[in-house]
């Protein structure tokens, strides 16, 4: 990648016998905003740590903007905004409050601070709340403050564990909006996530994380589009027993069984089938559902492990 | 320096996540400087003495009169009562006649209620150095010559004594407690992550944060100094030496309370080891008396504490400079000074190294 802010080449980190982060790779562009997909555990915020510097490798190599942040922990930390997976703000404080003290730690030039406080507060849509203690904020609002901050210092890169843990659908895409207008203004994020979802919304490419190792890299579409399938789910009574018998020479790839009732069946093209199914099914059964999905990346998580990203 | 007192205005603007603490380190040591005042120090303890009807009674009650402390306000009190033999509160001397017999060699008889063996020895005191005068003076030149020399030329009231000994104890107490709320709740809230890795100086950093706990530890001793000065009309001789005094009192409990809290990483925790610090380290150091005072182990153990320099730095402020020799000695106020400096010293740079390691440090 000619224009990369970060590279990760076989990053390696162990917890006495547990390896966290297995030989990770991956590499983000300016402006982009990177994905770490995975299930709790899978390494996501370790890797997070590796990047800040709060954590040492146990082998490979990392670079933030062209530095190391295990030996140049405080060019790098300069020049990145981290937003933990916990709220952490004085909750007692008012935002103003909060944002000054984040000022007087990591802003280069004080000058202009209050401006730039001013700006972000309104960004956030936190202004008219700015003086309230932030013990009564929203969670919402409580993240969109943590991004503030995180931003007050303008740095290039800003390191996202979990941005919308906790705060309901419509804060969700507020924040999701935040970090998209960040990046048209140059910022690079990564995002860490467990939320198939968020990640298929936001983020321009994302690496598939599962027990510390990188199953698959590639924008959201391209890794669903690789799966080259479509998600059948019937539900019917009773159930069916023996779908790969029932179904064979459609073309089916794989089968499992999310319930007792639910039958979901990995197909080429389900269109073309599945007329051929209901018939097959015969007038013993009743059909209660029939629902083809394309793909996603929960899919191309169970693709790619056996299980699914919640599991 | 705009970036300091930026993180200095922070510090205080963190006054509103521990109230509490605030509140009792403000008000704490002036309310017990108040209520140990009242119960300890005021009371003048009559001696009650029968009314007498004897020659030598009234000789007797005119040379307990005459006995007391040499400088200051009398702490018993001679008191003549009718008393018809009933029941006795605290002490009565009753002239009487030696097992029932003719008042020709009359007995002066102590009778004593339910009182501490302190007060005990203090009335009996009393009455045998009255006794000893009434005798001295038919010994002619054969009679003994008390004389007391006072250290100083007053009276060390320990109202006063115990208002200067609390200055130091506010001090320690809210550096202490609040900069072991402070930091641990840095570990509760998570907001530890913004030092960790904030790319500000340690040294910014702990600075503020000792500068802010210095300053709030002044103005509670600042309330003691107040309550001392209202209740007892004495004020300390030069202000700001007493404020150097108690400067590296509060660096010291600072750091304290923060590296307690960077261990522990808990409120309540932290919190405790602040005041039982405090408390401990002042009841050794000198709370009830110059540390000499209570012999040469204690003593020993008593400069182990900030408190025992800060109350003997401190003692001149309050009582002026020493007259005379005395077996009640203090320390060299050079040595108690550099000893004080080199206690915040070492404690800072503790705590740096402490800091260093639980929050900055690679992991």
């Amino acid at each position: 990648m000619a224009d990369s802010t970060i590279r990760v080449a076989a990053a390696t980190r162990r917890f006495g016998g547990l390896v966290a982060v297995d030989e990770l790779s991956f590499e983000v562009g300016r402006g982009e905003i990177f994905g770490l997909l995975g299930p709790n555990g899978a390494g996501k915020t370790t890797t997070i740590n590796l990047l800040t510097g709060l954590l040492r490798r146990d082998g490979g190599e990392v670079s933030v903007l062209g530095h190391d942040p295990q030996r140049e922990a405080h060019e790098v930390r300069r020049r990145i905004g981290y937003v933990p997976q916990e709220t952490n703000v004085y909750l007692d404080l008012n935002a103003m409050d909060n944002l000054w003290h984040h000022a007087a730690l990591y802003c280069r030039d004080l000058h202009g601070v209050d401006a730039r406080i001013e700006s972000l507060l309104r960004l956030m849509s936190l202004w008219e709340r700015r003086k309230d203690p932030v013990r009564t904020f929203s969670g919402g609002m409580k993240r969109r403050l943590v991004l503030a901050r995180a931003l007050l210092h303008d740095p290039e890169i800003i390191l996202f564990d979990e941005p919308t843990l906790g705060v309901d659908v419509q804060a969700r895409h507020v924040i999701w909006d935040h970090i998209r207008a960040r990046r048209e203004e140059d910022k690079t994020f990564v995002v860490s996530t467990n939320d198939m979802a968020e990640a298929d919304a936001l983020c321009d490419r994302l690496v598939i994380i599962d027990r510390g190792r990188a199953i698959a890299l590639d924008t959201p579409e391209q890794l669903k589009a690789n799966l080259g399938r479509d998600i059948v789910t019937l539900r019917t009574t009773p159930a069916i027993d023996e779908p790969e018998l029932l179904f064979t020479g459609l073309g089916v790839q794989a089968v499992s069984r999310p319930g007792p009732d639910q039958l979901r069946l990995e197909v080429r093209n389900a269109a073309s089938i599945v007329g051929e199914m209901v018939a097959r099914m015969g007038s013993g059964r009743r059909i209660e559902s029939v629902h083809i999905a394309r793909p996603t990346l929960d899919d191309v998580f169970l693709h790619h492990t056996g299980r699914g990203l919640r599991e | 320096m705009r970036r300091f007192l930026l993180l200095l205005r922070n510090e205080f603007a963190l006054f509103r996540t521990a109230i509490p603490a605030h509140a009792v380190a403000a008000l704490q040591p002036a309310v017990l400087y108040l209520l140990m005042t009242t119960i300890l120090v005021h009371p003048t303890f009559d001696m009650n003495m029968a009314r007498p009807e004897t020659v030598l009674g009234a000789e007797l009650a005119a040379a307990l009169e005459q006995v007391g402390s040499p400088v200051g306000e009398p702490y018993v009190r001679l008191a003549m009562v009718d008393w018809d033999g009933g029941t006795v509160d605290r002490q009565v001397i009753r002239v009487e006649a030696l097992d029932g017999g003719s008042l020709a060699r009359p007995v002066a008889v102590q009778h004593f209620g339910l009182i501490d063996s302190n007060l005990v020895k203090n009335f009996r005191n009393r009455l045998t150095t009255a006794a000893l005068r009434l005798w001295d003076a038919e010994l002619g030149p054969r009679s003994v010559t008390v004389e007391q020399h006072p250290w100083l030329p007053h009276d060390v009231p320990y109202n006063v004594y115990f208002g200067m000994a609390v200055l130091p104890m506010a001090t320690f107490l809210a550096a202490a407690i609040i900069g072991a709320m402070l930091t641990a709740q840095e570990f509760e809230f998570r907001t530890v992550v913004e030092y960790r890795l904030a790319p500000a100086t340690l040294g910014l950093i702990l600075g503020g944060r000792l500068v802010r706990l210095a300053l709030t530890a002044l103005l509670s001793a600042g309330v003691v100094w107040l309550a001392v000065g209202l209740v007892t009309g004495v004020w300390p001789r030069d202000p700001w030496l007493v404020v150097l005094i108690l400067l590296p009192v509060a660096v010291v409990a600072g750091c304290v309370g923060m590296t307690a809290a960077l261990l522990l990483r808990r409120t309540i925790p932290a919190f405790l080891v602040g005041l039982v610090g405090a408390f401990a380290g002042w009841i050794v150091g000198g709370a009830f008396g110059l540390p000499s005072s209570f012999g040469a182990t204690f003593e020993r153990v008593s400069r182990l504490t900030p408190f025992a320099h800060a109350i003997e730095l401190l003692f001149p402020r309050y009582f002026g400079d020493r007259s005379s020799a005395s077996a009640v000695t203090i320390g060299s106020p050079v040595i108690s000074a550099l000893v004080l400096l080199l206690m915040a010293a070492g404690m800072v740079a503790l705590t740096a190294m402490v800091y260093q390691r639980r929050v900055r440090r690679q992991e």
